[in-house]
């Protein structure tokens, strides 16, 4: 295998390993959301 | 290490990253569906003409000739509805104007308005499109916020005529 292939590689394992850190971070804020959305609704329900 | 092995280890370490990016990708949707998006944020992106966005309202489109006097504005879609939105009543293409059906795309990121946004409504509605979200507190919201309304019949937009409907 050739370094170029390697290194291609590897830049395709890069670029997926940031797309996935940016993916969760993102999943993350929205399950807070939807954390928050769900208590204003149980809220409103009770009143 | 042999080439070939090499090349298999990268090529599945490739495999098991994307196929996890996708399982997030899904996931970041389902939950988009569950968090309604409020006047203002539609607004905004409405507003902004990278997004494409389709709006969707699911309320009667007009009032019958003994509802006419009594009806309120936020009720009927030919009384007031956001400008550019697509009339499908009830989520029910059978109710909807002909011209309405052939602008509705369901793999197109959508809102769905009703009167007062209700979940239940937005519930049944929502398997019809790929990416979708509710209108917190519907055309009500709207209204109030004094955002811009449009009334009258539906009117497709014109043919080579550009994004955005505000």
């Amino acid at each position: 295998m050739s370094i170029t292939e390697r290194l291609l590689f590897w830049l395709g394992i890069v670029v997926l390993v940031i797309a996935l850190v940016g993916v969760k971070a993102d999943l993350s804020k929205l399950e807070q959301q939807v954390q928050q959305v769900s208590q204003t609704a149980s809220e409103g329900g009770e009143e | 290490m042999n080439a070939k092995v090499e090349r298999a280890i990268y090529i599945g370490i490739i495999a098991v990253l994307a196929i996890l990016l996708i399982s997030f990708g899904k996931k970041e949707v389902e939950l988009k569906k569950q968090i309604p998006l409020t006047a203002e944020e539609l607004y905004k992106k409405l507003g902004n003409p990278k997004i494409t966005l389709q709006i969707i309202d699911v309320r009667p489109y007009q009032p019958s000739e003994e509802e006419e006097d009594e009806a309120e504005e936020v009720d009927y879609y030919t009384l007031l509805h956001i400008p550019g939105s697509i009339p499908l009543p009830e989520c029910d293409e059978s109710k909807a104007p002909e011209d309405a059906l052939q602008q509705i795309n369901p793999y197109l990121p959508t809102v769905i308005v009703s009167k007062d946004g209700n979940p239940e409504i937005f519930k049944k509605c929502a398997k019809k499109f790929s990416i979708v979200q509710n209108l917190k507190g519907g055309i009500e919201a709207w209204d109030d916020a004094g955002y811009p309304e449009d009334e009258g019949e539906y009117e497709p937009p014109a043919a080579g005529g550009g994004g955005g409907c505000l």
